[in-house]
C-alpha cells in the first residue's frame, strides 16, 4: 500500500563523487543520523582533482590563488583559514616556496608524488574521522572507490574500523545484499579504474555471481551509470575537451555492461554516480536506478534516501541536496 | 595513467590531475548564440515592437536601449547564481535551495510550466504573421492566408507549434543544439540581407516598391502607402524622442523581447574559476547588448527607409483593426524589405531564411518546462512517472504534460475572445518567477553563506555589498516596476479582474499540487523536508 507509513526493513543513504570535499565528507558522516538511515553508502570518487600551492613570501607572509582569485595572507591563522576553504572545495592545499614551486612545475613525477601523498593522507584522516564519529552508532558505512581513486585508497579503507570497503564484493545490508564496483568504461581522461566494456562486463559478472539473495533483496552499487538511462547524460566534448555548443549538446556516456547487468539481474535498486550532471532516477525493468549527481565544489552533499522493503519494486525514495 | 598537469585550467597557480570531468572552457561564442536566440529580435522583438503605437509618445529605440543596458544586471544576477550553484537546474532549484522548496515549486511550476501552455498560441501567432501568411501571400495562396487568420487557422498553427516543439525536444539535445546553430547562422544571413536592403534603398524606393508589391502580393489597392498613413496615422513621437515618461512606459512592453538572456546561461566542467563567471556575463550580457544594438539599428533603418510614420500607422491599423486599411496583413518588416525584390522567388527565399529565427527558437516553448518537470519529479513533488523517458531518451511524460494542456488552451485562445487576454499574463508570470530568483540571489550570501563563500563570486563586491546582491536588487527594482505598471496601467491589457483571477487560479493549483505531494510523501515516510534540508557538517 503506497500510502501507508510502513516501516522499511532497511533505509539507506547513498552519496557519491565527493572528490576530496571536506565539507561533503563531514556531511556524509552525519547523514545517517540526519536521515535516520540504517546504512550509508559512498559510491566512489572520494579523491580530489587539484593541488593548491600556498607560496611563502618570507616574514610569515604567503600568497595563493583559488578560483582565479589571488589571496595574500599574513600569519598562521590566515593561512589555516585559507587551507580550510581549499579543502572545503575538494582541493588539496600545500605550503611551498617559490623554488619548490618552480621545480614542481617542471617535474611531473614530483607533482604526482605530491598529489598521491595529499590524496592518501586525506583519505587516512577521513577514515580516522569516520571511526570517531560513527563509533557510538549502529549505522553501517560502506565505501566503494571510483574510477578517479587510485588503488592505495582501498588499503586505507580496509584498515578503518567503522567503514567497510565494498569494491568487488557482495556485502550484507541486513536482509539485503549489495554488489559493488567502482570501475567504469573508458573515459577521455585515462583514469585509474577504467577498462573496455567486455572486461567491465566480466568484472561485474564476477561480483554479481556471488549474490545469493533474490533480486528484490539485491542492490547493485556500480559507480558507472547504465548506458542510455538518462543518468549518464554528459556534455558532448570537442576533440580539445571543450563542451560542444556551450554544453547544450549532451550525450549518453554510461556503460553498456552495467545496463546489461541490470537488465539481466533486475535488482531492486541500482546506485550510480560518475556523471555529475546526470542527477535523476529511472526504471530499468523492475529496477530503480539512481544517480544523485554531485555538487561537491559547492559543499553540497547530493544524495538519495531509499527505503527498501523487499517488495516487487522500490517505491519510497527521495533525492536530497544536503 | 592519471598524470598531473600544471595550470592546464583557467586557474593559474594550481595543479590538476587527469580526472573525470575536467574540461577546458566552453565557447563564449556558442553561449552567445543561444542567448541571442532566446532574446530573438525577429520573432519576439519585431512582434512586440509593433505594439509600440499604443504608447505613441514614447521612443521605441530609447526604450530598447535603456532596458537592454539595464538588464545587464539580470545577466550578472544569473551568471552569479550559476557560478555559485552550477548544475543546479535553474530558477526552481535556486529558489528551492535558498528560499524553500514550496516557494521554488510554486514559482517554477507557474512560470516555467503552466504559463508556457499559454505561450503556444503566442508562438503560433508569430508563426502565422511572420512565416505562414507572408510565404503563402508571396506564393499567391490567398486561401491559406485567409485560413490562418481565422480561429481554425490559429488553432492549427498552435498545434503545429506544439508538435514541432515536441519533435525538436524528442530529437535530443545533441540534434537540437545543431539545428539551433544552423538556424542562427542562416537567420543572421537573412537579417543581414534585410539590413543591406534597408540601407541601400531610400524612402521613395520603398514607397514605389511597397505600392507595387502590396498590390501584387497582398491584394492592396493602389497607393497603399499613402492610404495606410491616412487610415492608421497617429501623432507619434519620433524613434529617438527624448520624452522620458512615455519611453519608460514602453519598457514593460519591451521586456516581452529582452527579458530572456538568462536562457543562454551555461557552466560545465570542474575546477573552474572566476573566468567562467565572467564568460557567462560576456555571453548573456553580450547577446543582450548586441541584440539591443542590432534592434535599435534595424528600427533606425526602418525609420530611414520605410518611414516611422508609416511603420506606426501600419501597425496601428493592424492591431486596432481599423476599417479602410489597404493592407490586412501584419506589416512584417521582413516582408516589407523583401518587397524591394521584384522576384517572388527572391521574396520567398528572404522570408524563408528569416523564418529560421522561428524554427530554431520554437523548441524553447517546451524545453525549459520539461526540465522543470524533471527536477520536480526527482524531488518527488511530481510523481516519478513525470520524469520517464523512452529507450531513445524522449521525455514523453514531461512532453505530454506540456503538449496535452496546450491543446484546450490553444482552442480557447483561437475560438473565444476573452481568453486572449489571459495569455497577456505570459510575460508577467515568468517575471514573477524571475523576481523569486532575484530575491534568492540577493539573500544568498546570508541564507547559504557556505555556498556563497565557496564560490568564485564571493570576492566581487561593490561598496562592500556582494555583487550578486547589488545586481539582483537592481534587477528586482526593474521587475517590480514592470509588475506595478502591468497591474495598474490599462495600456498593457493585463490589469483586468478576469486575468488576475485566472492567474491566481494557476498559483493556487501549483500550491495544491505541492501541499498534496507533501502530505502523500509524509504518509509514505519520505518527508519532502529531506530534499533541501541541510546536513550539519560538524
Amino acid at each position: 500500500m503506497i500510502f501507508s507509513k510502513k516501516a522499511p526493513s532497511k533505509r539507506i543513504f547513498f552519496a557519491t563523487d565527493i572528490h576530496g570535499s571536506e565539507t561533503c565528507w563531514r556531511k556524509f558522516l552525519n547523514a545517517g543520523k540526519h536521515y535516520e538511515a540504517d546504512v550509508m553508502i559512498l559510491g566512489g570518487d572520494m579523491t580530489g582533482k587539484a593541488l593548491v600551492p600556498i607560496v611563502s613570501d618570507g616574514d610569515d607572509r604567503w600568497h595563493a590563488s583559488l578560483l582565479e582569485v589571488g589571496h595574500q595572507m599574513t600569519g598562521e591563522d590566515e593561512v589555516v583559514q585559507f587551507e580550510d576553504s581549499v579543502r572545503r572545495r575538494g582541493y588539496y592545499p600545500f605550503r611551498t616556496d617559490g623554488d619548490e614551486l618552480q621545480e614542481l612545475e617542471r617535474d611531473e613525477r614530483r607533482r604526482n608524488e605530491l598529489f598521491h601523498k595529499c590524496m592518501l593522507d586525506t583519505v587516512e584522516r577521513w577514515m580516522r574521522m569516520a571511526d570517531e564519529r560513527l563509533a557510538e552508532t549502529s549505522i553501517g558505512c560502506f565505501v566503494c572507490p571510483g574510477n578517479d581513486d587510485q588503488f592505495e585508497v582501498d588499503d586505507i579503507i580496509t584498515q578503518a574500523k567503522r567503514v567497510e570497503l565494498a569494491e568487488g564484493r557482495v556485502v550484507e545490508l541486513g536482509d539485503f545484499q549489495m554488489a559493488s564496483t567502482g570501475w567504469a568504461n573508458r573515459t577521455p581522461w585515462d583514469t585509474y579504474r577504467e577498462e573496455d566494456e567486455p572486461q567491465l562486463a566480466e568484472r561485474i559478472n564476477r561480483v554479481v555471481s556471488e549474490i545469493t539473495a533474490p533480486p528484490e533483496r539485491t542492490v547493485y552499487s556500480f559507480h558507472c551509470p547504465p548506458y542510455g538511462s538518462g543518468l549518464d547524460e554528459a556534455p558532448e566534448l570537442t576533440s580539445d575537451m571543450r563542451p560542444k555548443y556551450a554544453g547544450r549538446s549532451s550525450v549518453p556516456c554510461g556503460s553498456t555492461a552495467v545496463r546489461e547487468a541490470i537488465e539481466e539481474g533486475q535488482p531492486a535498486l541500482s546506485l550510480h554516480g560518475h556523471i555529475h550532471e546526470g542527477k535523476g532516477s529511472t526504471r530499468i525493468g523492475r529496477t530503480l536506478s539512481i544517480n544523485p549527481g554531485s555538487s561537491y565544489e559547492q559543499g553540497e552533499l547530493l544524495g538519495a534516501v531509499v527505503n527498501l522493503d523487499g517488495g516487487k519494486s522500490v517505491k519510497r525514495f527521495v533525492l536530497t541536496s544536503g | 595513467m592519471a598524470a598531473t598537469a600544471a595550470s592546464n585550467t583557467p586557474q593559474e597557480n594550481l595543479f590538476v590531475r587527469k580526472a573525470t570531468g575536467l574540461l577546458r572552457g566552453w565557447s563564449v561564442r556558442d553561449a552567445f548564440i543561444y542567448a541571442a536566440f532566446s532574446i530573438n529580435l525577429i520573432t519576439l522583438g519585431l512582434y512586440i515592437f509593433s505594439f509600440a503605437p499604443f504608447i505613441p509618445d514614447g521612443s521605441l529605440i530609447w526604450a530598447i536601449v535603456l532596458s537592454g543596458v539595464y538588464l545587464v544586471f539580470q545577466a550578472i544576477t544569473y551568471a552569479s547564481l550559476i557560478a555559485a550553484m552550477p548544475r543546479a537546474g535553474g530558477d526552481y532549484v535556486w529558489v528551492s535551495r535558498v528560499l524553500g522548496g514550496g516557494l521554488g515549486f510554486v514559482l517554477a511550476c507557474t512560470g516555467w510550466w503552466f504559463i508556457l501552455w499559454h505561450w503556444v498560441p503566442i508562438y503560433a501567432n508569430i508563426l502565422n504573421i511572420e512565416v505562414v501568411a507572408p510565404l503563402a501571400a508571396i506564393l499567391g495562396l490567398d486561401s491559406v492566408v485567409a485560413f490562418f487568420s481565422e480561429p481554425a487557422g490559429i488553432f492549427t498553427a498552435s498545434m503545429i507549434v506544439a508538435v514541432l516543439a515536441s519533435i525538436l525536444i524528442s530529437l535530443g539535445m545533441r540534434t537540437y543544439a545543431r539545428i539551433q546553430q544552423i538556424c542562427f547562422y542562416g537567420g543572421v544571413v537573412g537579417l543581414a540581407v534585410v539590413f543591406v536592403l534597408l540601407l541601400v534603398n531610400s524612402n521613395s524606393d520603398f514607397i514605389s516598391s511597397f505600392n507595387a508589391e502590396a498590390q501584387e502580393v497582398l491584394g492592396a489597392p493602389g497607393n497603399a502607402y499613402q492610404k495606410t498613413l491616412e487610415v492608421g496615422g497617429l501623432e507619434a513621437a519620433g524613434p529617438t524622442s527624448l520624452a522620458i515618461a512615455p519611453t519608460l512606459l514602453l519598457i514593460p512592453m519591451i521586456v516581452f523581447f529582452n527579458l530572456w538572456s538568462n536562457w543562454g546561461a551555461t557552466l560545465y566542467g570542474e575546477v573552474r574559476g572566476a573566468s567562467d563567471f565572467r564568460k557567462n556575463i560576456y555571453a548573456m550580457g553580450g547577446a543582450l547588448i548586441a541584440t539591443t544594438l542590432v534592434g535599435a539599428a534595424l528600427l533606425a533603418l526602418i525609420s530611414k527607409t520605410i518611414g516611422w510614420d508609416f511603420y506606426y500607422a501600419a501597425n496601428n491599423a493592424y492591431w486596432s483593426g481599423l476599417e479602410g486599411a489597404p493592407v490586412s496583413a501584419w506589416p512584417y518588416p521582413g516582408l516589407l524589405a523583401a518587397f524591394f525584390f521584384d522576384s517572388p522567388i527572391l521574396q520567398f527565399i528572404l522570408v524563408a531564411i528569416l523564418s529560421l529565427w522561428f524554427f530554431g527558437w520554437v523548441g524553447s516553448v517546451f524545453l525549459s518546462s520539461t526540465r522543470v518537470v524533471f527536477a520536480t519529479a526527482f524531488d518527488r513533488v511530481l510523481p516519478e512517472w513525470a520524469a520517464r523517458t523512452n529507450k531513445n531518451g524522449v521525455p514523453y511524460a514531461a512532453l505530454a504534460l506540456m503538449l496535452l494542456p496546450s491543446i484546450p488552451i490553444s482552442y480557447l485562445y483561437a475560438y473565444t475572445d476573452d481568453f486572449v487576454t489571459y495569455t497577456l499574463d505570459a510575460t508577467l508570470v515568468i517575471a514573477i518567477t524571475f523576481l523569486g530568483s532575484a530575491i534568492a540571489a540577493a539573500v544568498l550570501p546570508w541564507r547559504r553563506p557556505e555556498i556563497y563563500s565557496a564560490s568564485p563570486i564571493a570576492r566581487y563586491k561593490i561598496l562592500g555589498i556582494p555583487l550578486i546582491t547589488a545586481s539582483s536588487v537592481l534587477f528586482s527594482v526593474f521587475l517590480i516596476f514592470c509588475l506595478y505598471k502591468w497591474a495598474t496601467d490599462d495600456v498593457y491589457g493585463v490589469n483586468n479582474p478576469q486575468s488576475a483571477l485566472y492567474m491566481t487560479i494557476l498559483y493556487v493549483v501549483a500550491i495544491v499540487i505541492y501541499v498534496v505531494a507533501r502530505l502523500v510523501r509524509r504518509a509514505q515516510g519520505m518527508d519532502l523536508k529531506m530534499v533541501h534540508g541541510e546536513i550539519p557538517a560538524e
